[in-house]
C-alpha cells in the first residue's frame, strides 16, 4: 500500500502505475468483490444441475399471498424511493451581458481620469497604476457610463439606468436563448450586493416584464461576490417544494454607486478590479427540460466564516477620513479566503471525490493526527473528480492562490484568468462568464462535471458542482463570440503602462 | 484645472467632462511617428465649429454622439494616442487608445440668436481649448466640446493639435462622422510612412521662409507670441487684405506672404495627415502701391516649400520648435474644404466657424466657406494694435460696412 507522502513521489512512472492500480482498486471495490460472489454462485448452480434448483424452489412453499405481499412491498420501497429522491435541478440556459464597446476602459484611459480626479494625491495614484499593471485585467473591461465622467457622476438614477441596462439586457437574451415567455416564470431571485433601491430590483424586473402577480420573488443584498450561488441554493430549496416550477436568477453588481471616491489605497482597490457585469440563469425542476437543459445541479456546499473576527472584518465597508464610502480590503485577505476555501473542501470533498483520495486523505489526516504532524497533509485530486473549474475572478492573487492549494494546471484555471482579462471582476456574475468561456472554447463535453468556487464578504465559501448534459457545441452565442479566437492570451506578470 | 475659457460667465456654461475612445484595443507597442511637416505644425492647433439647427438635432442625444464617435475613432486609433518623447527628445504618438476628451455644455440663446452675431469669433467659446503640455503623457490631441442650445439645436466644436493632420482632415473626419451618425459604414485607410513624405520636384532647395523657428518650449506646446492677438470676421471677398495691412503697416511692408492651401494633387482616398500646400509669395514692389492685378498674379506664382519644411522639421531629430501661421502673414485658403458635407439627417449645418490657435505675430487672414453657396467668410488674426488701423482700410475700400462691435 502507498504512503500517503504519494504527491512527491508521482513522477515516477513506477508509482504512476502502482497509484493507479490502487485507485482502480479501491473505486471499484464494490464490483470486485462481487465478481468472485457472482463466480461462486454460478459455479454452484451448475454443479447442482436444474432438477435440485427446482426442488430447492419448490421447497420454499410461496403461495399467491406470499408473492402478492412481496410484489406490493417492492412496489412500497420503489415508490417511497423515487417520492423522496429530491428533485433534480436543471439548468436550462443562462445568458451574460456584453457590455457595449462605449463603456471600454483602456488603461491609458484609466490611469488619466484618475490623475484628474486624484489631482491631490499622487501617491494614490501611483498605487493604483502599480495594482493596475498587475492585476491580470485586460484592454477592453467596463465601467458604466456616469463613471466615465470627471470626475464621476454617481446619481441614482445613473444607477437605475445602469442596472437596467445590464439585467434587461441579459434577460432579454435569455428568454430569446431559451424560449421562455415571462408569464411563464415562477420564482425570480436577484442578487445585487452594493445597490439596493425601493423598490428592489426584483420588482423592477418584474415592472418591465409584467411577470405575475403570484410569483415567488426575491431580492439578496449585501451577500458579496459568492452571491450568485446563494442564490441557486435558495431556487433550489424553492424548487423542491414547488413542483414543475421554473425560476430565474439574476446576478450583478452596479458599480455607478460604489465608485470610491476618496484616496485612501486599501479602498482604491477595488475601483481597479471592479467591472460592469451580469448574468441570467434559468432553473427548472420539471421532466420536460430534461432533453434541453444544458446542466444537473449534482452539489452545492456553502461555508460561512464569519463567526470569527478576522474573516468578519476582512472585507469591510466603512467611511474613510473625509467621509467617502468605499470598501476597505484587508492585506489577510488571501489567507482567510484559503481556510474558508479549506472549510469547504471539508465538505464537498466527500461527496465528489472517488474512494481512493478520500481514503487517502482520510489516512493522511489520522496519520497526521496520531502519528506525525509533520507529515505533509494531502491534498486530494480534485482533477479526478472534476473535469472543469470555475474560480471566482476575484483577483489574480485569488486564481494564483487556489491553483496552487488545489495543484491546477494553468489549463484548468484559464476560464478564470481568461475572464478576468476580458471582463474584469464582475462580482458574482463572473462564474458565468467563466462557464461561458468553456463552452466556448468547446471543451464542455457531456458527462463533464464543473466545480463552481465563490468567495465573498462574511467572508463566505461557496461552490457548486454541476454535471453537463449534453456536449455544448461551437460556435455558441454569448459574450465570448467575437473574441474567443483571440483566447487564451499570455497575461504578463506586469504590463508596463 | 486651468482653463482658456471662462467659466459661468458668458452664455455657454456647464462643462461635464468625459473621454471617448476607439471600441477595439490597439495592439500595445503600436506607436506612429509624425513627419517633419507634422512637428514643424506642432504649435497650432485647429479650432472648428459646427452648429446645427433644432430641427436637425432636436433628437440626438449625448449617448448617440458619442457611441458614433466610437465607431470612427475605431478606424483611425493612433489620434486617440498620447505624444511620448524618445530618447533623443523627437515626439511620437504611443498608440495607447488613452482617448479624446469630450465636454459636454449648455448654451441659454438659441441657435438664430447666436447665429445673429456677425462676428463670429464668439463661436470661440464654442470650443474647448486645452494646449498639448506640460506633461506630453497625460494631454489629449483633440477637444470635443457638445453645447446645446436652448431650442434643441447643437454646435460642435473641435480642437485639433496640427501635429495630427490639416483642417482638411479634420473636415473628411467629421464628414465621416455625420455618414456613420447616417448609418453607413465608414471606412478610413491607413496611411504608409512611404505616402506622407513630400517630393517636390521643383524644389529649390532654400531655406524656407514661411517657417520660423522659435525658442524652444518645453513639453508645453504653445506658440510663443509677442503680441497679443485678437480676431475679427465679417463676410467679404479676401485677396485685397494684404493690400490694406500692407497700407497700415506702412514701412517695413510685409512683401513676403505665406499662402496655406489644399494640396490640388492630394491623395485619394482622403486620410489624416498634414498635407496641406505651404507656399511663399515674395513681390519686389510695394504692396500697398502696388496695384492689385498685379498683387494677385504674384500670390499665382507662389512657391511650394513643403519638402524643405519637412526637412527642417526633421532636423535635430525633431526637438525644435517652430511657428509656421504667422511667422509671415499668412493666408490661409479653406474655401475647397467641405465643411458643409457633414450634414446630419440630410441637413448642412447652419454655420462652420474655424480658425487656427497659436498665431505667430505676423497675423493669419482665413477664408472659409460660407453656409450661402458663393459668399465667403474670412477671419483675420492679427496684433491687437494693428486690427483698428487695417479695419479702418479695410472700411476705406468699401469692403466693410460697419462693425457691430467698436463702432
Amino acid at each position: 500500500m502507498s504512503p500517503p507522502k504519494m504527491p512527491d513521489l508521482s513522477t515516477s512512472t513506477k508509482h504512476k502505475y502502482v497509484k493507479l492500480g490502487y485507485q482502480y482498486l479501491v473505486n471499484n471495490f464494490l464490483t470486485l468483490l462481487l465478481i468472485p460472489i457472482l463466480a461462486y454462485t454460478a459455479l454452484e448452480l451448475f454443479r447442482m444441475g436444474p432438477e435440485e434448483i427446482l426442488n430447492h424452489l419448490n421447497s420454499l412453499n410461496f403461495n399467491l399471498l406470499h408473492i402478492l405481499c412481496s410484489s406490493f412491498l417492492i412496489i412500497f420501497v420503489s415508490t417511497v424511493y423515487f417520492m423522496s429522491k429530491p428533485r433534480t435541478i436543471y439548468l436550462v440556459d443562462y445568458s451574460c451581458f456584453k457590455p457595449p464597446v462605449t463603456c471600454r476602459v483602456p488603461f491609458a484611459t484609466f490611469m488619466e481620469h484618475s490623475r484628474l480626479n486624484l489631482i491631490d494625491s499622487p501617491k494614490s495614484v501611483e498605487f493604483q497604476m502599480r495594482i493596475l499593471e498587475r492585476s491580470g485585467l485586460g484592454e477592453e473591461t467596463c465601467l458604466p457610463p456616469a463613471i466615465h465622467y470627471i470626475p464621476p457622476t454617481p446619481t441614482m438614477d445613473a444607477a437605475r439606468s445602469e442596472a437596467e441596462l445590464v439585467i434587461f439586457t441579459a434577460m432579454d437574451d435569455l428568454f430569446k436563448k431559451t424560449g421562455l415567455k415571462p408569464k411563464d416564470i415562477d420564482i425570480l431571485i436577484v442578487n445585487c450586493s452594493l445597490f439596493s433601491p425601493t423598490p428592489s430590483l426584483s420588482a423592477m424586473i418584474i415592472n418591465k416584464y409584467k411577470l405575475r402577480s403570484n410569483i415567488k420573488s426575491l431580492n439578496l443584498s449585501g451577500m458579496g461576490c459568492s452571491a450568485s450561488l446563494i442564490s441557486v441554493d435558495v431556487a433550489r430549496d424553492l424548487l423542491q417544494v414547488h413542483p414543475n416550477s421554473n425560476a430565474v436568477i439574476v446576478s450583478t453588481e452596479i458599480i455607478t454607486p460604489n465608485y470610491y471616491q476618496g484616496k485612501e489605497r486599501a479602498m482604491l482597490l477595488p475601483n481597479c478590479l471592479f467591472r460592469m457585469g451580469a448574468a441570467a440563469i434559468l432553473l427548472s425542476n420539471r421532466r420536460s427540460d430534461r432533453w434541453r437543459a444544458k446542466y444537473n445541479l449534482c452539489h452545492l456546499v456553502r461555508t460561512h466564516r464569519g463567526a470569527e473576527d478576522k474573516s468578519y472584518y476582512c472585507v469591510y465597508e466603512q467611511e474613510d477620513d473625509e467621509s467617502h464610502v468605499g470598501i476597505n480590503l484587508n492585506k489577510d485577505l488571501m489567507a482567510i479566503a484559503g481556510e474558508a476555501l479549506k472549510s469547504n473542501i471539508t465538505t464537498i470533498g466527500p461527496l465528489v471525490l472517488p474512494a481512493s483520495e478520500q481514503l487517502l486523505f482520510l489516512t493522511s489526516l489520522i496519520g497526521r493526527k496520531i502519528f506525525n504532524a509533520k507529515w505533509k497533509p494531502y491534498i486530494p485530486d480534485f482533477k479526478m473528480a472534476l473535469e472543469h473549474f470555475c474560480i471566482h475572478a476575484g483577483g489574480r492573487a485569488v486564481i494564483d492562490e487556489l491553483q496552487k492549494s488545489l495543484q491546477l494546471s494553468a489549463e484548468h484555471v484559464e476560464a478564470s484568468r481568461m475572464t478576468l482579462h476580458r471582463f474584469g471582476n464582475t462580482s458574482s456574475s463572473s462564474l458565468w462568464y467563466e462557464l461561458s468561456y468553456i463552452e466556448a472554447k468547446g471543451k464542455m463535453k457531456r458527462g463533464d462535471r464543473v466545480w463552481q468556487i465563490a468567495f465573498g464578504s462574511g467572508f463566505k465559501c461557496n461552490s457548486a458542482v454541476w454535471k453537463s448534459n449534453r456536449t455544448i457545441k461551437t460556435p455558441t452565442e454569448g459574450p465570448w463570440s467575437d473574441c474567443i479566437d483571440r483566447y487564451p492570451v499570455f497575461i504578463p506578470e506586469v504590463v508596463k503602462l | 484645472m486651468p482653463r482658456l475659457q471662462e467659466e459661468g460667465s458668458g452664455p455657454v456654461h456647464g462643462f461635464w467632462m468625459s473621454t471617448v475612445g476607439s471600441a477595439r484595443p490597439t495592439e500595445t507597442g503600436t506607436v506612429h511617428q509624425p513627419t517633419g511637416l507634422d512637428l514643424a505644425m506642432k504649435l497650432h492647433y485647429i479650432k472648428s465649429v459646427y452648429i446645427y439647427s433644432a430641427e436637425t438635432t432636436r433628437d440626438l442625444t449625448v449617448m448617440h454622439v458619442k457611441e458614433t464617435f466610437f465607431t470612427v475613432l475605431d478606424q483611425i486609433s493612433w489620434i486617440t494616442g498620447r505624444l511620448r518623447r524618445r530618447d533623443s527628445g523627437r515626439p511620437f504618438i504611443k498608440c495607447n487608445d488613452c482617448g479624446t476628451r469630450v465636454v459636454e455644455s449648455q448654451c441659454d440663446l438659441t441657435v438664430d440668436e447666436w447665429l445673429c452675431a456677425p462676428d463670429r469669433s464668439v463661436d470661440e467659446s464654442l470650443v474647448y481649448h486645452q494646449p498639448i503640455g506640460p506633461e506630453l503623457a497625460y494631454s489629449p490631441l483633440i477637444y470635443i466640446q457638445m453645447t446645446r442650445f436652448k431650442c434643441g439645436g447643437l454646435a460642435i466644436g473641435f480642437s485639433w493639435a496640427h501635429i495630427i493632420g490639416d483642417p482638411h482632415s479634420l473636415s473628411h473626419f467629421f464628414n465621416l462622422w455625420t455618414r456613420a451618425l447616417a448609418g453607413e459604414q465608414i471606412y478610413f485607410p491607413k496611411t504608409s510612412d512611404l505616402e506622407r513624405c513630400f517630393q517636390n520636384p521643383n524644389s529649390t532647395g532654400k531655406e524656407p521662409v514661411s517657417i520660423k523657428r522659435v525658442d524652444p518650449v518645453g513639453d508645453l506646446w504653445v506658440a510663443p507670441s509677442n503680441s497679443k492677438m485678437t480676431t475679427y470676421s465679417f463676410n467679404i471677398l479676401s485677396g485685397i487684405i494684404w493690400k490694406c495691412i500692407a497700407k497700415s503697416r506702412g514701412e517695413p511692408e510685409p512683401v513676403t506672404i505665406t499662402i496655406i492651401r489644399s494640396d490640388p494633387n492630394g491623395l485619394k482616398p482622403r486620410v489624416v495627415r498634414n498635407s496641406q500646400m505651404i507656399s511663399s509669395v515674395h513681390v519686389d514692389f510695394s504692396v500697398a502701391e502696388a496695384k492689385l492685378e498685379e498683387i494677385v498674379k504674384a500670390i499665382g506664382k507662389a512657391t511650394d516649400e513643403r519638402s524643405e519644411i519637412n526637412k527642417i522639421g526633421e532636423s535635430d531629430d525633431g526637438a525644435l520648435d517652430f511657428v509656421v501661421y504667422g511667422a509671415k502673414l499668412t493666408f490661409v485658403d479653406m474655401s475647397e474644404v467641405g465643411f458643409y458635407d457633414a450634414k446630419v439627417k440630410d441637413t448642412s449645418p447652419r454655420s462652420v466657424y474655424c480658425n487656427v490657435q497659436g498665431i505667430g505675430d505676423d497675423g493669419e487672414v482665413v477664408v472659409l466657406p460660407a453656409a450661402v453657396e458663393e459668399e465667403m467668410v474670412v477671419t483675420v488674426t492679427l496684433p491687437e494694435d494693428e486690427i483698428e488701423k487695417v479695419k479702418w482700410e479695410l472700411k476705406k475700400c468699401g469692403l466693410i460696412k460697419a462693425l457691430i462691435n467698436g463702432e
